[in-house]
């Protein structure tokens, strides 16, 4: 059987805050193959932004081991993880994060400057990029010109200009109406299919489920089991409504 | 896309902020460049117009004491002594105001010759400053700050002696540095003694030319001893020594000008360190996701400290400038209203360099505090902080 691309092995997350000792994670264990999109869900504080941050190498877990493509993550030191970020991972955030005194192309080009690329080199793979997520005529626009779903999209092409093995997600679609946050889905889907990558994204967002091969679901800092997670799913499916909300509005 | 470009895009973010930031170091780049010209210009001004063979002989207890007028006549006598040419202190007001606005000298004007022949001034002229009694040598600064001609005539009212005399211009004395005024002292002489039958009898000082500079230690020590003992005991110096203590109140100032400069360059460090800091703190959301996609801290470190040092270095550049434009200035300022020591400033390669390293100096240490926060601050925390 072929190693798992992620392997999260008894992994705990504590730290202090305020001068309590806050669980984030308690003992998870989990793995996910390569070429899989994958949801990890739950209530806010269930520990799946955590998660995700030992997965991408952002964090470091309390205990526990995290070997992604056969890299054990804490092993590596803060540069040694920087470095392992940029060749590897692309992060895309709820909040998009662009800079926004730099244009669309800039944006995506920017984790290109941590490669060896010449500059016409780095400008082909940063237009090749946006061209993948679809703003090929929105090179020089700058974030504040653009809808909250173009700069989520900018956002996936700077996470994906560097061809990294895995794509993690932090909330992509929290901050865009039904139909956006549905592209946005789509695309992450298609960065699965159509170029092989592991995407694994955190969502509080039902739609996700028809999008991903899996889902994982976590409380209080556990993963919960099969039983739990479809329990937890069946509620979650129940608070959101009978259908996909519509009531958001274009930005 | 480039690293620059970054730091380019980032310092435009907030333009007037940036713009103010810069003002404040090339305001004090230029206020170091100036004041750092002035000492040079002191010791510029004392080069040029100390001779090496030339000894200043005055009074042991000050310059507004005098020697007897026979002591000039010894003095010529002492061994490797070229040629010596007493003056008197005239005190002459040119302008009604009655003040005394060029220094104006009864001098012995046959030794002029052979104690000045490094100055500029014509033979001709000179023959003239000889051969006319109320002839009157002039500086260029005072002939052109009263738009005076050779030939024209001009009288002085004597704030020290009881003779207000008509002079003569014969000749120029052709040195921007040199704003004075002399005539010859047998005018001064016959004229007191034609009002109270006596001549003025005395010197204020004695310029002495040795003829080897060698010489000059043994010539001072000679005269010194000749007058020992006497009424007017005298105390010989070099003649940079002398305009050294002429303008050495001036270096003192000098002193607690550049101490109130080191303190305002200090604050003007703060100002940029806040801006600096404020910078990072606006911007961590960024700087937080910069390092989640793979930025290091060096990288970090290097684009937030860049921002600054470039900064800082663009106004040190500026302030450079700008420093040159204002010395230019106020040399033709100075050449043309007789500002004396301040027609030597002069922007030097040091001073110039020094700019440049106090511009540097300020950025980077205004940037080195807030960007190793920022790069030492670990990507979890600083995203957690964000979101």
């Amino acid at each position: 059987m072929d190693a798992p691309m992620i392997d999260v092995r008894h992994v705990s997350r504590h730290y202090l805050r305020g001068g309590d000792d806050v669980h984030a994670l308690d003992d998870v264990s989990l793995s996910i193959p390569a070429g899989k999109f994958v949801a990890l869900m739950g209530p806010s504080g269930s520990g799946k932004s955590t998660l995700l941050n030992l997965i991408s190498g952002i964090d470091r877990p309390s205990s526990g081991e995290v070997i992604v493509s056969g890299q054990a993550l804490p092993d590596l030191s803060e540069d040694e993880l920087a470095r392992w970020r940029a060749r590897h991972v692309g992060l895309i955030f709820q909040f998009f994060n662009l800079i926004p005194v730099l244009s669309a192309l800039e944006n995506v080009a920017l984790p290109l400057l941590l490669t060896d690329l010449g500059k016409a080199e780095r400008r082909e793979r940063a237009e090749t990029a946006l061209r993948v997520v679809g703003l090929e005529d929105r090179l020089d626009h700058f974030p504040a010109t653009m809808s909250g779903g173009e700069q989520q999209r900018v956002a996936i092409a700077r996470a994906i200009v560097t061809d990294p093995d895995l794509i993690v997600a932090d909330e992509p679609t929290g901050d865009l109406d039904a139909k956006n946050a549905e592209a946005i889905l789509d695309l992450l889907r298609t960065l699965k299919k159509g170029f092989g990558k592991t995407v694994v994204m955190v969502t509080h967002d039902p739609r996700a489920l028809r999008f991903v091969d899996d889902a994982h679901h976590l409380d209080k800092g556990l993963l919960l089991d099969d039983d739990a997670a479809e329990r937890a799913s069946a509620a979650l499916h129940a608070s959101m409504g009978p259908g996909p909300r519509t009531t958001e509005v274009e930005p | 896309m480039s690293y620059t470009r970054l730091v380019v895009a980032n310092l435009l973010r907030n333009k007037l902020r940036t713009a103010f930031t810069a003002g404040a170091i090339t305001l004090a780049v230029v206020l170091v460049c100036l004041l750092l010209t002035m000492p040079a210009a002191l010791d510029r001004l004392l080069e040029s117009a100390a001779s090496d063979v030339r000894i200043s002989v005055h009074h042991k207890a000050g310059l507004v004491y005098s020697m007897p007028e026979s002591f000039a006549r010894k003095v010529r006598a002492v061994d490797g002594v070229e040629a010596a040419a007493g003056m008197v202190w005239y005190g002459g007001a040119f302008e009604e105001s009655g003040k005394v606005t060029f220094p104006n000298f009864a001098v012995e004007a046959e030794h002029i010759e052979a104690v000045y022949p490094d100055y500029p001034i014509k033979p001709e002229e000179l023959a003239d400053f000889v051969k006319y009694r109320d002839g009157a040598l002039v500086g260029r600064q005072v002939m052109d700050k009263y738009d005076w001609k050779v030939g024209e005539r001009v009288s002085l009212t004597s704030t020290i002696w009881p003779a207000n005399l008509d002079f003569r211009i014969v000749g120029v004395v052709e040195d921007p540095q040199a704003p004075l005024f002399w005539f010859n002292r047998k005018y001064l002489d016959q004229a007191l003694e034609s009002q109270f039958g006596q001549g003025l009898g005395i010197m204020g000082t004695i310029w002495v030319r040795a003829s080897d500079p060698s010489m000059v230690g043994s010539i001072m020590q000679t005269i010194d001893d000749m007058s020992r003992n006497s009424e007017a005991e005298t105390a010989s110096e070099t003649e940079k020594s002398y305009f050294a203590n002429f303008f050495g109140s001036l270096q003192g100032f000098i002193r607690i000008i550049l101490l109130v400069t080191g303190l305002v360059t200090l604050c003007i460090i703060f100002i940029a360190a806040n801006t600096a800091s404020m910078n990072v703190r606006e911007r961590s959301g960024e700087i937080a996701v910069l390092k989640a996609i793979g930025f290091a801290r060096r990288s970090i470190f290097g684009a937030l400290f860049g921002e600054v040092v470039l900064i800082s270095s663009l106004a040190g550049l500026l302030g450079l400038l700008l420093s040159i434009g204002l010395t230019t200035s106020l040399r033709n300022f100075a050449g043309n209203d007789g500002l004396g020591p301040m027609s030597g400033f002069i922007l030097t390669g040091p001073v110039v360099v020094q700019g440049l390293f106090l511009s540097l100096f300020i950025g980077m240490l205004a940037g080195v505090v807030p960007s190793i926060g920022a790069a030492r601050k670990p990507v979890a925390v600083a995203l957690r902080e964000i979101f």
